[in-house]
């Protein structure tokens, strides 16, 4: 079953970041969070959510990027809206819009990084990058100019510097937004590896499959609120037995749809596929049952909101 | 009929008119063209020596030392060298190329769009000496209003001069598709030219009139006026007429650029250039992909059928370890060090430098090396004073500059929020930009310094370090050191360079204003303009002026305190709007 937001983890002691009734609001007036509250534990955490749903801004204060207008955000003891500086000491951080020196190497890039985050030893830091660089499968481009680098091996750079100094927190903002499938999947794969059950890796996205692949918990946000925290496994528990599917002549649609949850309808061959969800029973003969998929549970989740 | 503006060349055209008309550069050359012609209008040897500021001859004089000293080729470069560089940069160029538009119309809207926009930035200076017509000075001789001189001898003189000049860089420019090789080429044209110069001296006057781009081969050999040895009466009323030599020049001229454009049509192509292949691997990230990740549930999930999500042991697979320091002050004294190396390795890669530093550099000691020195206490004296007061200007400017492109750099290249969110602290990223400005001015005096002293080496004119470093040190590098200081705390305050460079600008307009008018005092003069001479250095003064350096290193530290205080280091709605960032919920 999925939880309603506020509401604990089955462990509690895995906890580790939580953040208590968060608010925003910007000068222009759009309320960008409603007093959100979540509990994250270690691991990769998805925090899936439509385009303009609060996640940027959720992420920019997390990154200390922009201050909320109230609430907490804790980790570990120690809030990281009033303690910036220890913040940032255990922040690994890649936005989703960000730029490199198109001058620099991916080597100068991230020695400059390094430096900034406090590795100040030299063949400590040599070791750091090597390993960095192979990690993200950037060898090969070490002394190429970043002017030069694809978008996908931009990501890879990005994740990269974020993984400097072994950061508790790792913020990652619609990472693969604007890469192409292959590059998705690499980029799936890197981050799958770096997660480790010492870090809170927070992943925002508003791809399904992303958080799917990747997250072993999860949360929905839409219009600046929490809709759900659950994990996959739970959400998809949820809706078993629950989705049907079936494909009408496209002047019935209209009539199913108006009594019926349909979580998407979509036109094939001038004929409206339709898939709904039904708990109780089968909808009508037409509908065949599928097996539920995570877009499924976002989708009625965001729909119904 | 057809209106031409109408057709796929005025198309183009106009888009080239268009484009130059969102960029800065035009704007500043047409600005310093006005500024070039105010200053040779009123403080050129016209007023001094009693020459008509509007007679033919002082028209033709001005136009031909602007088409050769400060119509800088360089400029010519800036206009002309990547039109068609951009296209292929923003990747334009596949797509004006699936229109119906033949090579030559793309090729010539380009060049007449961009050596339009050169012509009217270079008219800037034509059109501002004849509009000072009206306003003349006291005791400024001033012939009947007119126009015409103006035009011809602009047209004839720098138009025709720069043709050839913008058909070469922009063939260039085009074929090679780098514009460092057409700045290069640029920056080589004094030597180039003056080497040339000095090989034709034995070739008949047709050599001269056939290689000479600038024209004044050919002007030199029948001009019969020697300005010096004549009366401001004589050459008021003189007639400059231009000689068959030169119209042949000059129509030559015209030929060679039309040869350069017909070149570039036959070589040019939109094809990818062959690209040194990238040692790229794609290798699978992934080190497990020879295992299944152990969980029940992902049968379940719909996941990517190409994503095998890796063994736990390959995740926590140990990173080198390293040691992590952040609060002592040798450690933060590293962060700056760290961020000022990437300061220098950025301004390596400015474009603008290249065109500033040697135009800087020429205008700062053009008046030691190319006219009379007189000493007053000594040559050495004399010759740090001069070029202290004729950098002036360049450091106001470089400080103001460099330092605003150096403070919203990270911004603009969307970098900010990541070094943001680094352990640094504000005062690492403050003075690292602070300092990269610092160091790029004093460079600068120094590079100014050196090429002076050779200079006085050249001219075998006695030489002491002494009165250099005296100069420099008391009375340049504070003046720029609160520059920069006050241009950091403008910056962070403002944040928009473009209300910086406008704030500057009015409020050292106006300072100096005052000054001019006699409303002068050290205590809002931080570069000490006219309040100083050598003799003050040397004298008993010393301790006073010591004092009074010393007041403005105090003002510029407590600028850059402002600056640390109020820098925000947060991602708010207004620093986007400013950046040109939309704001992300």
């Amino acid at each position: 079953m999925f939880r309603q937001s506020g509401s604990l983890t089955p462990n509690r002691l895995l906890i580790m970041l939580e953040i208590r009734k968060l608010s925003k609001t910007y000068p222009g007036g759009i309320q960008a969070l409603k007093g959100i509250s979540l509990e994250v534990p270690a691991g990769m955490f998805g925090l899936l959510g439509p385009n303009g749903a609060g996640k940027t801004t959720l992420m920019k204060i997390l990154a200390t990027l922009l201050e909320p207008d109230s609430g907490t955000a804790e980790m570990n003891g120690f809030d990281l809206i009033i303690d910036q500086h220890r913040t940032r000491k255990m922040l690994g951080y890649l936005p989703q819009e960000f730029g490199l020196y198109p001058t620099l190497t991916a080597v100068q890039m991230l020695d400059y990084f390094a430096k900034l985050k406090g590795v100040a030893h030299k063949k400590e830091r040599g070791f750091l990058i090597d390993a960095l660089l192979e990690k993200v499968n950037l060898s090969s481009a070490r002394n190429q100019r970043l002017g030069g680098f694809s978008g996908g091996m931009r990501q890879r750079l990005g994740i990269a510097q974020a993984l400097i100094g072994e950061p508790e927190l790792i913020v990652v903002d619609e990472p693969t937004a604007g890469l192409d499938p292959e590059e998705r999947v690499r980029f799936h794969n890197l981050l799958a590896e770096t997660a480790s059950a010492k870090a809170v890796v927070i992943l925002s996205t508003h791809i399904v499959s992303d958080v799917a692949n990747l997250c072993s918990n999860m949360a929905i946000i839409r219009g600046g609120s929490i809709l759900a925290t659950s994990t996959p496994r739970q959400a998809l528990a949820e809706l078993n037995e629950s989705v049907w599917t079936a494909t009408v002549p496209r002047e019935q649609a209209p009539a199913l749809k108006s009594h019926l949850r349909t979580i998407s309808s979509q036109t094939v061959d001038g004929q409206v596929r339709l898939r709904v969800i039904s708990k109780a029973e089968r909808p009508s003969e037409e509908f065949t049952p599928v097996t539920p998929t995570l877009e499924d549970f976002y989708l009625n989740l965001v729909t119904q909101s | 009929m057809i209106n031409p503006f109408q057709t796929r060349f005025g198309a183009i055209f106009w888009n080239e008119v268009r484009t130059n008309s969102k960029r800065v550069a035009p704007y500043a050359l047409m600005v310093l063209f006005s500024a070039n012609a105010i200053l040779w209008w009123g403080w050129g040897p016209a007023v001094q020596r009693g020459w008509a500021t509007n007679s033919d001859f002082y028209i033709s004089r001005n136009m031909g030392g602007f088409s050769i000293v400060l119509g800088l080729p360089i400029f010519t470069a800036v206009i002309m060298g990547d039109p068609v560089i951009r296209d292929f940069k923003l990747g334009v160029v596949t797509l004006i190329f699936s229109r119906p538009i033949s090579r030559a119309t793309y090729l010539l809207g380009k060049f007449f769009g961009n050596f339009f926009v050169l012509v009217c930035c270079q008219s800037a200076f034509a059109f501002t000496l004849f509009f000072l017509q009206a306003v003349p000075f006291k005791g400024m001789v001033v012939l009947p209003w007119r126009a015409l001189p103006y035009f011809k001898h602009f047209l004839f003189t720098v138009v025709i001069s720069h043709l050839i000049l913008a058909a070469i860089y922009f063939t260039v420019g085009t074929l090679t598709r780098n514009a460092k090789a057409v700045y290069g080429l640029a920056a080589l044209f004094y030597p180039i030219y003056i080497a040339g110069a000095l090989l034709m001296r034995p070739f008949s006057i047709w050599w001269k009139v056939f290689l000479d781009p600038m024209g004044f081969g050919a002007r030199n050999s029948f001009e019969p006026v020697e300005p010096w040895h004549q009366t401001a009466e004589f050459l008021n009323q003189h007639t400059v007429s231009y000689s068959s030599l030169l119209i042949a020049n000059r129509g030559w001229m015209i030929c060679l650029s039309a040869v350069c454009l017909f070149v570039l049509y036959l070589k040019f192509s939109i094809t990818e250039r062959p690209t040194k292949a990238r040692e790229f691997s794609w290798l699978s990230l992934s080190t497990a992909g020879e295992g299944v990740y152990a969980s029940e549930r992902i049968d379940l999930l719909q996941t990517d059928s190409t994503f095998v999500r890796p063994r736990m042991e390959a995740a926590s697979e140990p990173w080198p370890r390293v040691t992590i320091a952040h609060e002592t002050f040798s450690h933060n004294l590293n962060k700056l060090i760290a961020a000022l190396g990437i300061e220098f390795l950025l301004l390596r890669a400015e474009r603008s430098l290249i065109v500033l530093l040697p135009l800087a550099l020429v205008l700062s000691i053009l008046d030691v090396a190319f006219f009379r020195v007189v000493p007053a206490v000594s040559y050495s004296a004399t010759y740090a004073v001069k070029t202290a007061n004729a950098m002036l200007l360049f450091l106001i400017g470089m400080s103001v500059f460099y330092t605003g492109e150096a403070m919203h750099r990270d911004r603009e290249l969307r970098i900010e929020p990541v070094i943001w969110a680094t352990p640094a602290p504000n005062h690492v990223l403050l003075l690292s930009k602070f300092l990269a400005t610092l160091v790029l001015t004093l460079s600068f005096i120094t590079l100014t310094g050196v090429v002076a002293i050779t200079t006085q080496l050249i001219r075998r004119h006695p030489i002491e370090i002494q009165p250099y470093l005296f100069t420099y040190s008391i009375i340049l590098i504070p003046g720029v050191v609160f520059l920069a200081a006050f241009s950091v705390m403008l910056n962070v305050l403002l944040r928009n360079k473009y209300l910086v460079y406008a704030t500057t600008t009015g409020i050292g307009g106006a300072l100096f204003y005052f000054y001019s008018i006699g409303s002068n005092h050290w205590s809002y003069n931080p570069t000490l303009y006219h309040l100083w001479n050598y003799a003050n250095l040397t004298g008993g003064n010393l301790t006073t002026i010591l004092a009074r350096r010393f007041y403005w290193l105090v003002l510029a530290a407590c600028c850059l305190l402002l600056a640390h205080l109020c820098y925000p280091r947060k991602s708010t709605g207004r620093s986007h709007a400013s950046g040109g960032l939309p704001q992300r919920v």
